[in-house]
């Protein structure tokens, strides 16, 4: 447990949205705490969607999200430079079977046009030109090129890393139960102490309305909207090039083709509305609508190259938009049904928000030093074979591989853990160990010995992603 | 005369075995490709054994346990108390291949436990 | 000896297990001056380390070993020959230059990235678990669901319990010696489901893994969902119909905190994928001529890597083969190129090699498709055996005599396996 303490902003949950809002205002003198229910940020939502960094054009201006989203597009290249994050803009096409569906195309491109997204028609021949895999019924695509892939959970440590950089406080494993109005703001409570807090910023994910309702501030209702992803064999890199979309309607649900930052091929989501808030389950009629959908778009894509799969939760609201400010409550903030294309709107997110929050009467003073950049993490793999040369000339450590499907080395390992890796998912989604074909099969073991030794806990302590995920129990004589 | 049939564990071909007996007396066996099935089946009607591997905690090697094996069969309902016997052993590098920890486990006549491989000190 | 290394070798072999130790003594049998086996482990021995059971060695040293001690002797030989042996060294890549010389890249703490040539290279990486995500099993993803060799490596290296409560997915033999191997430590194994109408694992260690631990097998049975938050709680199982389809209406949830996955295993092939040689769709390893030699001149390729076996024994035969090919190639003998097309018939999954020669005895290994029981083999016209059963999970190995190839004027040679 933590002493009680008293803070400016208290911002409740780590996802992209609380880490984004938690790095913004570390630019200004205030004492920032993050809490955060799980063992590490980013292992709500945002490490569970297709990282797409949407261009902004299937989205209209009369909702905040449609307006949000362009302006967190273009912040974007800013933010790779400083964080260093796996991001590239590799190009969104969405494509057209009938004569109908051009028309729907055409409209998409009005729309693009008036919110200054760059577009460009594609006829039949570029298209197969571009992307000879693609289905031959194909006859013309819609492509945008600032649509961009990212590796989501690596935007969110770093973003974190670069918060905590410039005085951020990040409070893990501390469940927020209840906030009280008290004497000069908000009192927080959480699983790992209390904190008094000037203002508070709901950014809670799918859980946001209870967060809300611990305040009585909960004019909304979260309804969780599911979304299945499958991961493809490594074997399929370079099968398709660029973000394919079909022709948005009633059937394909935003289901799409997505080559993802490291080339994998990844397939999905679905959206099934549900209301169990912990539901991450996969399942076949899932399995079967996106393989069932895509095959249309790329007939040589099939369920049985899939590695692995997961499931993430939308936060949509009763709205059907972005619920973002001031609230009745003083003090009290929301950064709330923060849906899809809400990593994208993220960045604009933040902005718009502490425009508000300083509005309100925060005070927003610079600091005289603000450091933008965190160190960008070495991935050996990507490397040449000149800098890997001198990679392990330098660093011995680089010389012992710990994942041999990713070819990640020990010195990326223990870097992540330096810098804030604590359980074994969190040195997979740092460094992609286990995230290759035999998904874990090799170098679990030796991730749990890492993080054994940097942290100095015992092995059996060790979990996959904290609270109750252990990995490993001690043999009769010991336990 | 009624029969029994085993699969003989003594290699991987796994014959089906049939053994034909009068009460205690074995009369026939049949099924065994070799000489060592015969020898099973009858081990096994009358007092079947097995042998098993585990490992126990070693100190001062790079490794935490050291491979184990037992030199011979103990009865086959004993197993689980041979291996809570052999658990309780405790063994400090180095290690040979081959060298024997204890002897005679659970007084039971050369049921001696062996290591499986060297470790070196660390 | 351990950590010499140097920059040229006759052959050098790519992997230390069972099957890079017995190439690489092949390839000095045959008259290869200098021989290196690199290891991406600490040690060489391969999988064999971890698999501590007894059940190795009847074949090569006529006496049956545990995993450790196979691995022990054979490498006692290995140094006793005068091969270079480094461990803790990965082989990143493998190029060919225009005089057919091979440079292999590898990567080791002390030598950095060091190219090493080489005149011939034997490829040993053995072979990976299935897992999870190749099966597809809707359903949470708690901690608690992993493969049989993985929980291996925890029990016997390491000296850990995966769990407390398991049940196992699959019934090779992985799975099998695990479910022995966690009873005898304490944990309760609640049973194994098998897809299947028959056990994927040698009878053998149904008998002693499963039978004498009243451990139950429940055969045409899958998981058709995981359970758990966190970490695994149950898992819910249901009968198979003919078609292997679940039927639903029958499924029963089994409490449990652990899943272990023993459902097959494949080939490790990225570096000879990233290399550009030719691969079986089928056996997931290289296609390879009568000398075990792949696509690429004077690259040859044995073990696990080439194709699943499921003893060591077939391993130590097939590489020191393999070697001593390699062996032969680094002294510039070329054998005559096969003439002979092996084609995989009736209900014969694979046959490997891909090819044969009349000018010598070859050792072919082929898998079935089906169960067949009892079974004909018939190697074209040529020969035919009768089997008392066939299965999947076991290996057929099959000797062809040259005099019997002699008599054969075709270029295809097709082997057929029905039932009897
Ligand atoms: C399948 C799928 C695909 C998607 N694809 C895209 C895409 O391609 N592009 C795009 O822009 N967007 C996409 N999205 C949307 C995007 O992922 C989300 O909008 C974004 O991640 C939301 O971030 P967040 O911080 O609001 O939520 P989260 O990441 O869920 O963060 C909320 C955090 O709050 C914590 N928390 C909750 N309750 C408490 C409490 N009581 N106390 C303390 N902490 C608490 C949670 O543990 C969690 O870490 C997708 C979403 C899904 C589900
Ligand atoms: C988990 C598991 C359990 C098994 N249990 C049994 C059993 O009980 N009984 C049985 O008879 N068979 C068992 N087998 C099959 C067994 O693997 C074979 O009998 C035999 O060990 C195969 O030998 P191998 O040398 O081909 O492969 P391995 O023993 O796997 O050896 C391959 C070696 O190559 C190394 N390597 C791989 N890639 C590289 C690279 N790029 N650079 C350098 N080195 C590399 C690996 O680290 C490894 O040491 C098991 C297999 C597995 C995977
Ligand atoms: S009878 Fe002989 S050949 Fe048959 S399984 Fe027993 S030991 Fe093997």
């Amino acid at each position: 447990m933590r002493d009680a303490t008293t803070c400016d902003v208290a911002i409740i949950g780590g996802g992209i949205v609380g880490c984004m809002i938690a790095r913004e205002l570390s630019r200004y003198r205030l004492k920032v705490v993050l809490v955060e229910k799980e063992a590490e940020v980013g292992f709500g939502t945002t490490k569970t969607n297709s990282g797409i960094i949407h261009p902004g054009h299937h989205t209209t201006l009369d909702t905040l999200k449609g307006r949000l989203v362009v302006k967190g597009n273009q912040l974007y290249d800013t933010l790779q430079a400083e964080l260093g994050f796996g991001f590239r803009r590799i190009g969104e096409l969405v494509v057209a079977r009938t004569e109908e569906e051009v028309g729907v195309l055409r409209e998409m491109e009005e729309l693009a046009h008036q919110k200054g997204v760059p577009v460009e028609m594609w006829d039949q021949a570029r298209l197969r030109r571009e992307e000879p895999n693609l289905s031959r019924e194909l006859i013309a695509a819609l492509f945008a090129p600032t649509a961009g892939v990212i590796n989501p959970y690596e935007l969110a440590f770093a973003t974190i890393e670069s918060a905590v950089l410039n005085g951020v406080e990040l409070w893990v494993d501390a469940l927020v139960t209840a906030i009280d109005p008290v004497d000069g703001g908000l009192r927080v409570t959480t699983r790992d102490g209390e904190l008094t807090a000037h203002t508070v910023v709901n950014a809670a994910g799918v859980f946001s309305d209870r967060v809300a309702a611990m305040v009585g501030a909960d004019t909304f209702r979260i309804l969780p909207r599911k979304g299945e992803e499958y991961m493809l064999d490594g074997r399929l890199k370079g099968l398709v090039r660029r973000l394919v979309f079909p022709v948005p309607n009633k059937v394909s649900k935003g289901t799409l083709i997505i080559p993802t930052y490291d080339g994998t091929i990844m397939v999905g989501p679905t959206a099934i509305d549900t209301d169990d808030r912990h539901d991450v389950s996969t399942s076949p009629e899932g399995a079967r609508q996106i393989f069932d959908l895509v095959r249309g778009l790329c007939p040589s894509i099939s369920e049985r190259d899939t590695i692995s799969e997961f499931a993430g939760l939308r936060a949509a609201s009763d709205t059907g938009d972005f619920i973002i400010g001031r609230t009745a409550v003083p003090g009290f903030y929301n950064a709330a049904g923060i849906q899809s294309p809400g990593l994208t709107a993220a960045p604009a997110i933040a902005l718009y928000l502490i425009q508000q929050m300083g509005e309100d009467g925060l005070a927003l003073v610079e600091k005289e030093r603000w450091e933008p950049q965190v160190e960008h993490p070495v991935r050996f793999a990507q490397r040449s074979v000149e800098e890997q040369r001198a990679l392990v000339e330098a660093d011995p450590a680089h010389g012992r591989v710990v994942c041999r499907c990713e070819l990640v080395t020990e010195a990326e390992v223990r870097a992540a853990i330096a810098h804030g890796a604590r359980t074994v998912d969190g040195v997979k989604f740092r460094t992609r160990t286990g995230m290759g074909r035999c998904q874990g099969g090799f170098c679990t073991t030796r991730v749990m010995e890492l993080l054994q030794e940097e942290l100095d806990i015992p092995f059996h302590s060790l979990t996959k992603r904290g609270g109750g995920s252990w990995m490993v129990t001690p043999m009769g004589e010991e336990a | 005369m009624s029969t029994e049939n085993y699969v003989c564990i003594a290699c991987p071909i796994g014959c089906p075995l049939e053994l034909v007996h009068e009460g205690d007396q074995i009369v026939d066996v049949s099924g065994n490709k070799c000489v060592r099935g015969a020898k099973y089946a009858r081990q096994e009607f009358t007092d079947p054994r097995r042998t098993f591997s585990t490992t126990v905690p070693i100190e001062g090697s790079n490794w935490a346990r050291l491979p184990v094996k037992l030199a011979a069969p103990v009865p086959k309902d004993r197993i689980l108390e041979a291996a809570q016997a052999v658990h309780q052993l405790r063994v400090q590098a180095p290690i040979r291949m081959g060298e024997v920890l204890a002897r005679d486990l659970l007084g039971l006549d050369g049921v001696n436990v062996v290591a499986t491989r060297s470790l070196g000190r660390a | 000896m351990f950590g010499r290394m140097n920059r040229r070798y006759d052959t050098v072999v790519v992997g230390g297990g069972p099957a890079g130790m017995g190439a690489a003594l092949g390839a000095l049998d045959a008259g290869a001056g200098k021989v290196l086996v690199l290891e991406r482990d600490g040690e060489a021995g391969g999988i064999l380390n971890q698999c501590i059971h007894a059940g190795f060695g009847l074949q090569y040293f006529r006496e049956e070993l545990t995993g450790p001690e196979y691995a022990e002797r054979f490498l006692a030989q290995v140094i006793d020959r005068d091969i270079d042996v480094m461990p803790s060294s990965y082989v990143t890549g493998l190029a060919v230059d225009s005089e057919g010389t091979k440079q292999v890249r590898v990567l080791n703490e002390r030598a950095g990235l060091a190219s090493i040539e080489a005149a011939s290279v034997v490829l040993a990486m053995g072979c990976r678990e299935r897992t999870r995500g190749s099966i597809r099993i809707p359903g949470t993803r708690p901690a608690g669901v992993l493969t049989a060799g993985l929980a291996q490596k925890l029990v016997n290296q390491k000296g850990y319990l995966p769990g407390k409560r398991v049940a196992i997915l699959g019934s090779g033999d992985i799975g099998l010696i695990m479910a022995r191997r966690l009873t005898l430590e304490g944990a309760e194994v609640v049973g194994v489901f098998e897809l299947m109408p028959y056990s994927n694992g040698l009878n053998r260690n149904v008998v002693q893994c499963l039978d004498d631990y009243d451990i139950p097998m429940h055969l045409s049975t899958t998981v058709v969902e995981i359970h758990g938050r966190d970490r695994l709680e149950a898992i819910t199982v249901a009968p198979v119909d003919a078609h292997l389809q679940p039927q639903l209406d029958k499924a029963r949830k089994v409490p449990c905190d652990t899943l272990l996955l023993s459902i097959g295993l494949i080939p490790d092939n990225e570096l000879a994928r990233q290399i550009g040689i030719q691969l079986d769709p089928v056996t997931g390893g290289p296609v390879v001529s009568s000398t075990l030699e792949t696509s690429l001149p004077g690259v040859f390729a044995c073990g696990n890597v080439l194709h699943v076996h499921d003893v060591v024994d077939y391993v130590t035969a097939e590489s020191l083969r393999a070697g001593g090919f390699a062996g032969e190639w680094s002294r510039e003998i070329r054998r005559p190129k096969d003439s002979i097309q092996l084609v995989p018939g009736n209900n014969v999954r694979y046959c490997v090699p891909h090819t044969l020669s009349p000018d010598r005895e070859h050792t072919v290994f082929m898998r079935v498709k089906q169960r067949v029981e009892p079974a004909r083999l018939r190697v074209g016209g040529l020969m035919e055996k009768t089997l008392r059963f066939v299965i999947p999970a076991e290996m057929i190995s099959l000797k062809i005599q040259p005099e019997m190839l002699d008599r054969f004027h075709g270029d295809r040679l097709t082997i057929d396996i029905d039932p009897a």
